[in-house]
This record gives C-alpha cells, structure tokens and sequence, in this order.
C-alpha cells in the first residue's frame, strides 16, 4: 500500500512529504538531460551543480518557470523520478496532493495533474501554495481572524488574507528570486561589461543582497567574463550596487503586498496591525526584505523559522487529513 | 419466471438506492465543522512535531550542524565563474 504524498513543486525547490514519515525529499528543481538522446543524466542537487558547465550535449534545466511547467514532457520526467525516489511502482500508486501558484491557468492546472498521474499518482489534487504556506506556518486559520501569508518563492510571489480556512484576498505576481538573480546579471554585464552566471549572480544574492539598507559594508569580489576582450575579469561590487540593481523587482514584490493589504476586507485589516503578515518562501530569506515590507506597509511581518518548508508542511498536514481537508483542494471550492 | 423478475426489480431498486445515497449532497454544515477542525492548532501538532523531531535528529547526526534544506540556497561557494 503506498503512502500518500504532498509535493511542492516549485521553480527553485522541489520537497515531497510521505504521509506518516515528514519531508522525505528536498532538492532543486533541476534535471540535466543528454540533448541528443534525451536520457535523464541527473536530478536535484547533482543536476544543480552542472548548470552552466555542462559540455555541449548536456543540457541542465529548469522544468518549472514562474512556478508553471514550461517543459511538460521534462517535468513529468520529474515527477515520475522523484515518485520512484520516494518508493512509488506501478503497484504502489498513491494519492498526491501537489501546492502550485494559485495565479495558474486552467491549462497549466491540468498539466500538473496530468503530468503526476502519468508518473505514477493514483489521484492527483492541487492546493494554492499560500493556503498551504498558512496550514505550515501554523497560522490560526481555523478562526474567525484575517491571516496574512506572503510567499516569495523562485519564480512567483503571493500574498494572501486567509480566515475561516479560505483564502479571502489574493494577489500573486510572477516575480522571485530568480528575477533577482537575472537583475543582478544584467547589471553586472550592462555596467561591469562582465557576464557572470546564474549561480553566480545568486552568490552574489545571498552574500551582498538587500532589500533594505542593513549596515553590513561588506563587498563581493566577483570574477567573470569580459565581454570586450573575453578573458577573466574581476570586479569588486558594493550591496548599494546590488540594492539598486534589483530596486525594479523588490519594489514589485512590496507593490502586490500592498494591493493585497488593499483588497481586504476592513474588518480583517485591523488583525493584520496587531498579528502581523506571515513571510515564507525562499525569497523571504533575502536580507532587509522584512524590514522594507514593514517600512513600506507599516504593518509588522514575521518571519517563518522554516521559510522553504511551510509550503510542504502544509501540503502534507492535508495529506494526512485528506477526508476532512478535500475540499480545500482546487476546483473543489469553484 | 414472476420470482426472477421480482429479483431482477429488487436489485435494480437497491442499486438506484445506494446511487441515490452516494449522489445525495453531503451535508454542508458538518463537512465545513470538520475542515475547520482538522485546521486546528491542535490537529496540525502532530506534523509540525514530527517535522521537528525530524530535524532535530538530522542536526544531532551530523554534529549540530544546521540543516541545509534549501539546495542551491545553502552551498556556501565562492562568487565566481561566468
């Protein structure tokens, strides 16, 4: 008998819950294929560390971008090994509950669904990753109270008013951390002349990167590629420099926070004064995006102390209670 | 032959029975009082603590060391190479 699972199915990470067991897999959502035969080479963490220094034949991509499946042949590839990573056969096919963006089409929706029952899932249901981000975080929302949940994750961004056990305000972008990441490598190479790659304008993210002046001077000394002569090159970048470089997308992600703030309901806006927006996701982790949101908002944002698995946690408490839970899923609610 | 058609009448009464009975609405009210339990504080402890035993145990085998659950997000490489 196969134990149900939850999957958070990102475009940075992808965890899986086993019911009864926890988080049984976490790695990032990567998978590096050989271009002229289509064989899978590597996936997660293995797959990761090839991007960008792959020979010709080997391609290292991202299935997932701005959370929808751009690949769907590669992502049910995915899918179906990571299933088969978790103990999941032919004759052991679970039910899956997958948390995808909430802002997905109805096409995207049938292509995760399709894309986990062709791997292997005897039934698959989704659930907007805000709502589960909430059920992890061990918000109250089995009360009467509004709760507000911010998710910055790779690739989209939601914020959401949740009570009573549904969502009552929404606003979702597709901006992430990996719109970070191309801002800073887009600025590099357009003031520095330098080309660096993803991995590396994310090193810079996470050594140098804010949202909000922090106090802390420390430069990066970075290395790449002179796009004029096309040798190695190094140049010393400041956290003003990266601070203005991705002024466009943090500023994006604050504008949607506030839209949300906008469209809730006034009864429930004066909760948020006194209990605070609820940061998860991976982008919560950039320095000083707390403090922007609440400089900007005026309202106090805690954050998760587990950021990137709230989403799962939640995805997985749902599993574990699916009867009672069944009808938060998707489409259920519509 | 009358017995064979009475059968035949029972079993289609009892099938549109359990149709009916499975078709029926489920009633609103306490389908919502149980999702509303099952979201609370109390109901979600069990993941929440298993999550943490979980991690708490991973900590200890590898010498207090803080988990990295976040791939890409914890490799501690260097800022370089284009």
């Amino acid at each position: 008998m196969a134990r149900d699972l939850a999957i958070d199915l990102g475009t940075a990470n992808t965890l899986v819950y086993m019911k009864g067991r926890g988080i049984v897999l976490n790695e990032p959502s990567v998978i590096a294929l050989n271009r002229q035969t289509g064989e899978v080479l590597a996936t997660g963490h293995e797959a990761w560390q090839m991007i960008g220094r792959t020979p010709g034949y080997i391609v290292a991509v991202r299935p997932l971008r701005g959370g929808a499946i751009t690949d769907f042949e590669i992502t049910e590839r995915m899918i179906r090994l990571l299933l088969q990573r978790v103990g999941v056969s032919r004759f052991t096919r679970p039910k899956v509950v997958i948390c995808v963006p909430s802002a997905i089409t109805e096409v995207e929706r049938r292509a995760v669904t399709d894309a986990a029952r062709r791997a292997g899932a005897a039934d698959a249901n989704l659930i907007e990753q805000p709502m589960a981000a909430a059920i992890g975080a061990d918000l109250p929302i089995d009360e009467p109270v509004g709760n507000m949940v911010i998710d910055i994750g790779g690739g989209t961004s939601e914020t959401a008013v949740i009570s009573l056990g549904g969502i009552v305000a929404l606003e979702a972008v597709r901006v992430g951390s990996f719109d970070i990441d191309n801002a800073i490598q887009n600025y590099v190479r357009r003031e520095h002349g330098i080309a660096i790659g993803e991995r590396t304008a994310e090193e810079i993210k996470k050594e140098i990167g804010s949202a909000d002046p922090t106090g802390d001077d420390r430069q990066a000394e970075v290395r790449g590629r002179d796009l004029m002569t096309g040798l190695p090159k190094t140049i010393v970048l400041s956290p003003e420099e990266i601070r203005f470089a991705i002024e466009d997308v943090v500023s994006s992600l604050v504008a949607s926070v506030i839209r949300c703030l906008a469209k809730a309901p006034p009864e429930l806006s004066q909760d948020f004064l006194v209990r605070g927006m609820y940061l998860v996701g991976g982008g919560g982790l950039l320095k000083g995006v707390r403090e922007r949101i609440e400089r900007e908002t005026k309202v106090p944002v805690r954050a998760s102390t587990q950021p990137l698995e709230a989403v799962v946690l939640g995805a997985g408490h749902v599993i574990e209670h699916y009867d009672a839970l069944k009808g938060m899923f998707m489409g259920a609610r519509r | 032959m009358i017995w064979v058609a009475v059968g035949i009448a029972i079993v289609v009464v009892g099938l549109g029975l359990l149709v009916w009975s499975r078709r029926r609405a489920p009633d609103g009210v306490a389908s919502f009082q149980r999702q509303i339990d099952a979201l609370s504080p109390e109901a979600r402890r069990s993941v929440v603590d298993r999550v943490q035993e979980l991690d708490d145990t991973s900590a200890d085998g590898r010498g207090g060391e803080p988990r990295d659950p976040s791939g890409p997000h914890g490799s501690g490489r260097g800022v370089d190479g284009a």
